[in-house]
């Protein structure tokens, strides 16, 4: 997978691209929005990250010129400013998503891999299985090395979200989004509270942990690595 | 550009204008009176000296009597010419020595008898002459022309007199008034002049400074209070800028020494790769706080801009607390803490601003109610307004912190200390600004044992 990110601010364009390059992805770095549009028209990029204030050419407009053009890759924009006239005009142009700084890079990354994945229809399975613990989607049911886990239905639809995103560490904000659908930031630890509850019912008593806190970041559902 | 002319100057010169027409009009007119006056004495006068110049004639028996009698008459009546002659013709019977009457005068047809005096002028003086034809009974029963004439120049010089005094007088006076109206326009002005500088007082620093209201005209009373009003307001909001910038560089100078110490002082030796990770963790928390606070101010910032609601529909309030209790269900059930919701309402509004107001107002009682406590929330709709109300159990607050608990970085508890889930103590701003922003009200009242935060909106049509 190939990304370009288009920012002109120094150290936010290279830990961008190094957070994406660790994560799997390919990146390109161009820091004014003439080169950007230039590497976007040339490349075959997946997606897209600008910033909306560039030197040359702003992101909107390198957005216009690579539509004209018929390139229609995702764009996901980055802005200091958060006004609702500039969302729409961002969505207005063609872009997917729209992330306001300061943004954790958790988030990012997240949103990323959400619409890399869109898109990519593989055959939707009716089981998600992560080393032993297997989720049943048509039945809702849970079992964790042979034996059921009861879950609440909210809790039911975290672990889905978790196990889903396997391997990513998926911030709180996104979980609260995906899964309360609350797309703001809550002042309280309701996340933690209720992944604490859930890690209980999945992990407690078995050897391997599941379910694992990325401080900082988030939480990652992910298999044990084999070679610790 | 038009220049401007001051307040005194224009009030100056219009009572000046006022002053000198009033005074010229009267000036003028009193002139005009005492010259009338004059004509009307020369009439008479000339009109009594032609009835003597007549009987003389009358009694004349012949033309050559005429002359001496009349010399003999005329001695005691000095500055009065007269002429007696034939009409139309060269005959004259007496003629006062060094004196013409006009030509014109004496020839025209239709003599001057009556009303209109004939008036003309030499170099030097000024007569009024007036005729009178006479039928004398003499042997050719003819026709005889009496002209009588009186020298006016003394009331000439008097009328020219009078009028160079009365227009000094006008003169002098329109200057004395338009000194005495611009002392006037100054006294009366001097409740301005107080007002400007009680303004030029104030500045950022002193706004507790107000317009003297009590003291200037009724007229000024109105503008005095206007803007002592606006300087109340001024201040206010001045107050609440400048506790807000302090409160937010306090804020932030809290969390940012605590980075800069925690990193500076990982940094000063080498650690083991788990230290690195645990202070970056940690810094990433931090962060993320203050990431967070930025944000929130920065959704306060949009709703003193009236910004924040990008998009109205009609909102369900119970699909909403609904939606919020299942949200906050595994906090609640951790604290054994029971949630209840009653009610239904429908308001016009921004579901993600109501939803963040809402939760922000159970973030915050679910925080304050003790172990086995509960959360109640309840919906009233009356034809008036929908009211939401979340009341939870727990001490009271006391009524001091009531009235400011809506206001940003506010704590009851200043020493609390910053727990991990603590927010900036902006929470409750926002509810507010929200709520506000609906057009509706937040307000907080606290009982004995619980706690009720209430949000009046107005009602659905």
């Amino acid at each position: 997978m190939k990304i370009l990110i288009v920012e002109d601010e120094p150290k936010t364009g290279d830990y961008l691209q190094q957070g994406l390059s660790e994560a799997g992805f390919t990146v390109e770095l161009a820091v004014n929005g003439t080169d950007g549009l230039h590497l976007a028209s040339e490349g075959d990029h997946d997606l897209l990250i600008l910033d909306v204030m560039l030197p040359g050419m702003n992101g909107w407009q390198l957005l216009r010129s690579l539509r004209e053009k018929g390139r229609q890759v995702p764009v996901i924009f980055l802005t200091a400013r958060d006004q609702v006239e500039d969302r729409v005009k961002g969505l207005e142009l063609g872009a997917d998503d729209y992330l306001v700084k300061p943004f954790s890079f958790a988030e990012l990354l997240a949103r990323v891999r959400t619409i890399l994945r869109r898109g990519r229809t593989g055959i939707e399975s009716a089981t998600l299985l992560v080393a032993d613990l297997e989720m049943d989607l048509l039945r809702r049911r849970v079992m964790r090395a042979g034996n059921r886990v009861d879950l609440t239905a909210k809790e039911f639809g975290l672990l889905e979200l978790l196990m889903r995103r396997c391997g990513e560490v998926l911030p709180r904000s996104l979980i609260a989004s995906q899964v309360w659908d609350m797309n703001f930031d809550s002042d309280s630890n309701v996340i933690e509270v209720a992944m604490r509850r859930l890690r209980a019912k999945v992990d407690d008593g078995h050897e391997a942990k599941l379910i694992q806190t990325v401080r900082g970041m988030g939480y990652v559902l992910e298999a044990p690595k084999e070679t610790k | 550009m038009i220049r401007r002319v001051s307040l005194t100057t224009r009030l100056t010169i219009c009572y000046a204008l006022i002053a000198a027409s009033l005074l010229l009009g009267m000036a003028w007119m009193i002139a005009g009176m005492v010259s009338q006056h004059f004509w009307e004495l020369d009439k008479e006068t000339l009109q009594d000296k032609l009835s003597l110049v007549e009987g003389i004639v009358m009694r004349s028996q012949t033309s050559g009597d005429i002359a001496p009698r009349l010399s003999d008459a005329l001695q005691n009546h000095p500055g009065l010419f007269v002429r007696v002659g034939k009409l139309n013709a060269d005959e004259v019977a007496f003629q006062s020595a060094d004196f013409r009457f006009p030509p014109q005068m004496l020839e025209t047809k239709k003599s001057l008898t009556g009303d209109s005096l004939f008036t003309w002028q030499t170099p030097d003086q000024e007569f009024r002459a007036l005729t009178r034809e006479v039928r004398w009974s003499d042997a050719g029963q003819t026709t005889w022309l009496i002209a009588a004439a009186v020298d006016t120049q003394h009331h000439d010089h008097f009328v020219v007199s009078l009028k160079r005094s009365l227009l000094t007088y006008a003169i002098l006076a329109s200057i004395l008034s338009a000194l005495l109206s611009w002392w006037a326009a100054r006294t009366g002005l001097k409740p301005l002049r107080a007002m400007k500088s009680r303004a030029q007082a104030v500045n950022a620093n002193k706004l507790d400074e107000r317009m003297p209201a009590e003291s200037v005209p009724i007229e000024m009373a109105d503008l005095a209070t206007s803007l002592n009003d606006m300087l109340q307001r001024l201040q206010n909001d001045f107050r609440r800028l400048s506790e807000f910038s302090s409160d937010l560089a306090h804020e932030l100078r809290t969390p940012i020494s605590n980075l800069l110490t925690q990193t500076q002082v990982v940094l000063a030796q080498h650690r083991t790769v788990e230290e690195y990770q645990d202070t970056l963790a940690s810094n990433a928390e931090e962060f993320q706080r203050l990431a967070r606070m930025v944000s929130d101010m920065l959704l306060l910032a949009k709703a003193e801009h009236g910004l924040l609601l990008p998009s109205t529909e009609e909102i369900e309030l119970q699909r909403e607390v609904v939606a919020l209790l299942d949200f906050y269900e595994a906090l609640a059930d951790e604290k054994s803490v029971k949630l209840h919701c009653s009610g239904e309402g429908r308001i016009l509004g921004d579901r993600l601003m109501l939803r963040r107001a809402i939760s922000n107002l159970l973030s915050n009682a679910l925080k304050y109610t003790p172990a086995s406590g509960t959360v109640e929330i309840s919906i009233e709709s009356t034809p008036d307004h929908v009211c939401l109300r979340v009341t939870n159990t727990g001490a009271a607050i006391s009524a001091e912190h009531l009235p400011r608990l809506f206001d940003r970085f506010y704590r009851a508890d200043k020493a609390r200390t910053h727990a991990e889930s603590d927010g900036a103590g902006l929470g409750l701003a926002i509810t507010r600004a929200i709520v506000e922003a609906h057009g509706g009200k937040a307000s907080v009242m606290s009982f004995d044992d619980k706690t009720m935060f209430e949000l009046e909106f107005k009602p659905l049509g």
